[in-house]
């Protein structure tokens, strides 16, 4: 047991923060916001300086390394509000990588690291999808997937979508033919997209197995992106107030102040525990839908509470355009939706009470 | 990061199963049922604590020099898992608080008189801390220490002071200069409980416990009754609590009771989790015990990696704290009228009266061991670095 960070993640950590905090400015953040798309500037490094190989195996040109290892990574790209598909194309090529056959999982994830690659999971959320749900038939996938973040943006789409009435996995090149999408507007302003399959030409990457780790591994995931936008909320607040002046001192030196400051800080690292552990639990194979639920429900309300109530000590500057703190309470709020909002997570967990066992 | 235990962590708790498979008897438990309030260990209590100073458990994380083995924190916190499991109290008291202060503080005479008869728990202790005007504001204490001759003489009262009907000794802080800044004229003595002029009265408190007032009234102590330097009082008195501070948090109990009301649900009132709202107030009870394990052991691992927690040990004082008000408060509510019967109540009561008992017990935790409104203050400023007032 041991919830510090290892060397390795230290060294990722600290690199990784260096080169945002000079190289992705937050107007960068700002135009992608406006203009669409993701940032691929960004991915070329990440793909260049190797931060894509670090979970895969190293029979297929990856690093070999801890899932947490990914997830420390992750949650710096969060705290910078980057607009990348890390996590979506992480989970998708885990997913395969451990569950669909040798020769696509080789394929995929040499893929990923090479840079040529990039997926989208498209699965059946919590929330009801209006479409007709996607059928395989004869290598021809057919149907519609909402809320499919960087639908547009990457060269894949890993489908959820049944074949002779069994749930499984599909991959679909996104700029083949019989796919469309339609962008939708959301609070955070990243890519997310409707997407639309007509026959099209699909593969199969996994079964039920497949899609439930690639559930777990987003909502895991996820989780620590919650964890990531609640952290930075409240590490930028303790600065601000630390320093903002009210009534001749600092109004980080009173009491109600410093008390909403410690109440954040408990709740983050309360999430953050739990959400390490759930990626940690993925990665050992041992996670339960259960836990990672609970855990993302943690986080989500993390993600939520602890951006809005920076946005309370901050005052107006926090709440302007201009300033970079809306970044974390809107990117925030979005990811506690996404991959389970904490109200699906834990209808989930009320409707498996029944696997609650005694401490032992 | 690493969130298992490694194979020797696993074997040891193993070892700490067989070992509390031998010793919770029948008898141990009704000695712990009748215990009360009582410093002194009873003789089923007496052996298994006999047996664990045995096997070098007590202090097997403590540094050499404290005849301890150096071995890594986790060790301890296994153990201590273990008998919270089956709710088997340590029974170490004060003792691993003021043993390792006199250790550290004291003379080669005062360790060698005090410390064998503390690990053997022949001198058992209590704190005399808080008194009528300075209670979270300790170092406001007013009992006087003046220097006699080679003597000290004592005069003042505490408040607050449990186990002072049982204990061998009490920890003393006293005011040894009225002049100096208060958190600067502060010393610590250890004086015997049967000393002329020590007399004590018991309050009795709404839990059912029973805490004391002391009065000291010229007493009389000797010149190495003093520990540490004269007016070094406060800085002993932190440095100790740091010392204990670090485990304070772990609330193994809150879980049990959260496995006992899910039994008792699913055995007398199943139709209670046929109601959604139900499931759910039982799911953010476990959230918050989930939070509680996951405070305590981001706490237990920064010891454990040789780092003193800043703000962590006051996290999981806070949070387990509220949480035992919290988790009592929503099981009575759930299950109606019965779950304010209490344990005199003819075998009625749900959990054997363990829910009114906590949440009649649970207001101390809150405003005890550095009130939580102090706890915030200190992760705000210790933890965060946020200015002072």
């Amino acid at each position: 047991m041991d919830t510090t960070l290892s060397e390795t993640q230290r060294l990722l950590r600290d690199s990784l923060r260096d080169y945002l905090a000079n190289e992705v400015p937050f107007d960068r953040i700002r135009d992608l916001e406006r203009e669409g798309g993701s940032d691929r500037a960004l991915w070329d490094y990440l793909q260049g300086a190797g931060f894509l190989t670090l979970p895969f195996a190293e029979a297929h040109g990856g690093e070999g390394g801890e899932l947490t290892d990914t997830a420390v990574v992750l949650e710096e790209l969060t705290r910078r509000a980057c607009i990348i598909p890390f996590l979506e194309t992480t989970a998708s090529a885990l997913a395969i990588e451990r569950h669909a056959g040798e020769a696509l999982a080789d394929e995929v994830v040499r893929g990923v690291i090479g840079g040529a690659i990039t997926i989208a999971p498209a699965l059946q959320g919590a929330t009801p999808s209006n479409g007709a749900s996607p059928r395989v038939e004869g290598g021809a996938l057919t149907g519609e997937r909402r809320f499919v973040d960087y639908g547009a943006e990457v060269t894949h789409h890993l489908v959820e979508a049944t074949e002779d009435g069994e749930p499984g996995l599909y991959l679909v090149d996104a700029r083949g033919e019989g796919v469309a999408t339609e962008s939708l507007s959301t609070i955070a302003r990243t890519p997310v997209a409707h997407c639309t399959y007509d026959a099209a030409p699909a593969r199969r990457a996994g079964n039920a197995d497949a899609l439930r780790f690639l559930r777990n591994a987003g909502r895991a995931l996820c989780a620590v992106q919650c964890v990531g936008n609640a952290q930075q909320a409240l590490d930028m607040t303790v600065e601000y107030v630390g320093m903002r002046v009210q009534f001749g001192r600092p109004i980080g030196s009173f009491q109600a102040v410093q008390h909403h400051c410690a109440n954040m800080a408990t709740q983050t690292l309360g999430a953050r525990f739990l959400t390490y552990r759930a990626v940690w639990r993925l990665d050992q194979g041992i996670a339960t839908d259960r836990q990672t639920a609970k855990a993302k429900a943690l986080a989500s309300r993390a993600a939520t509470e602890v951006t809005m109530q920076a946005h309370i000590l901050f005052g107006g500057i926090g709440y302007t355009e201009e300033y970079d703190l809306h970044f974390f309470s809107r990117h925030g709020k979005e990811r506690a939706l996404a991959w389970g909002s904490a109200d699906e997570c834990l209808r989930l967990a009320a409707d498996t009470i029944d696997e609650v066992q005694p401490w032992q | 990061m690493e969130f298992g235990w490694n194979e020797e962590l696993e074997a040891f708790r193993e070892e700490v199963r067989g070992f509390l498979r031998e010793f919770d008897t029948p008898a141990l438990r009704k000695e712990l049922a009748n215990r009360g309030e009582a410093a002194q260990l009873g003789p089923e209590q007496t052996r298994l604590r006999e047996a664990l100073e045995e096997r070098g458990w007590v202090r097997m994380c403590w540094p050499e020099e404290l005849g301890g083995e150096c071995k890594s924190q986790w060790f301890q916190f296994v153990m201590t898992e273990e008998f919270a499991k089956r709710e088997v109290p340590y029974g170490s008291g004060f003792g691993t608080m003021v043993g390792p202060a006199i250790h550290r503080f004291g003379t080669e005479a005062q360790r060698e008189k005090y410390l064998p008869g503390i690990w053997a728990n022949d001198i058992t202790l209590c704190l005399g801390y808080s008194e009528p005007n300075a209670g979270t504001d300790l170092a406001a204490l007013e009992t006087l220490a003046v220097k006699d001759g080679d003597d000290w003489l004592i005069n003042g009262q505490k408040l607050w002071t449990s186990a002072a009907d049982t204990a061998s000794h009490v920890w003393l802080a006293c005011r040894t200069d009225p002049d100096a800044p208060k958190h600067r004229g502060i010393s610590t003595f250890i004086v015997p409980m049967n000393t002329p002029g020590i007399s004590v009265r018991p309050i009795m408190t709404m839990s059912g416990g029973r805490t004391n007032e002391v009065f000291f009234e010229d007493v009389r102590v000797p010149s190495d009754a003093l520990i540490g330097e004269v007016n070094q009082g406060w800085y002993i008195i932190a440095n100790a609590l740091d010392h204990e501070r670090v485990w304070i948090g772990a609330g193994g109990g809150l879980r049990h009771i959260f496995d006992r009301l899910m039994a008792h649900i699913r055995e007398k009132r199943p139709e209670l989790l046929e109601d959604d709202a139900t499931r759910r107030r039982l799911v953010e009870l476990e959230l918050d015990l989930d939070v509680m394990e996951g405070l305590v052991l981001t706490n237990a691992s920064i010891v454990a990696s040789g780092d003193t927690p800043t703000m962590e040990a006051s996290m999981s004082k806070i949070w387990t704290s509220e949480l035992r008000y919290h988790i009592s408060n929503v099981a009575m509510d759930l299950l109606g009228r019965e779950g304010a019967l209490t344990e005199e109540a003819d075998g009625l009561a749900p959990l054997d009266g363990e829910l009114e008992r906590t949440y009649r017990a649970s207001p101390i935790q809150r405003f005890g061991g550095g009130a939580n409104e102090v706890q915030r203050d200190i992760i705000a400023r210790r933890g965060l670095g946020l200015p002072r007032h």
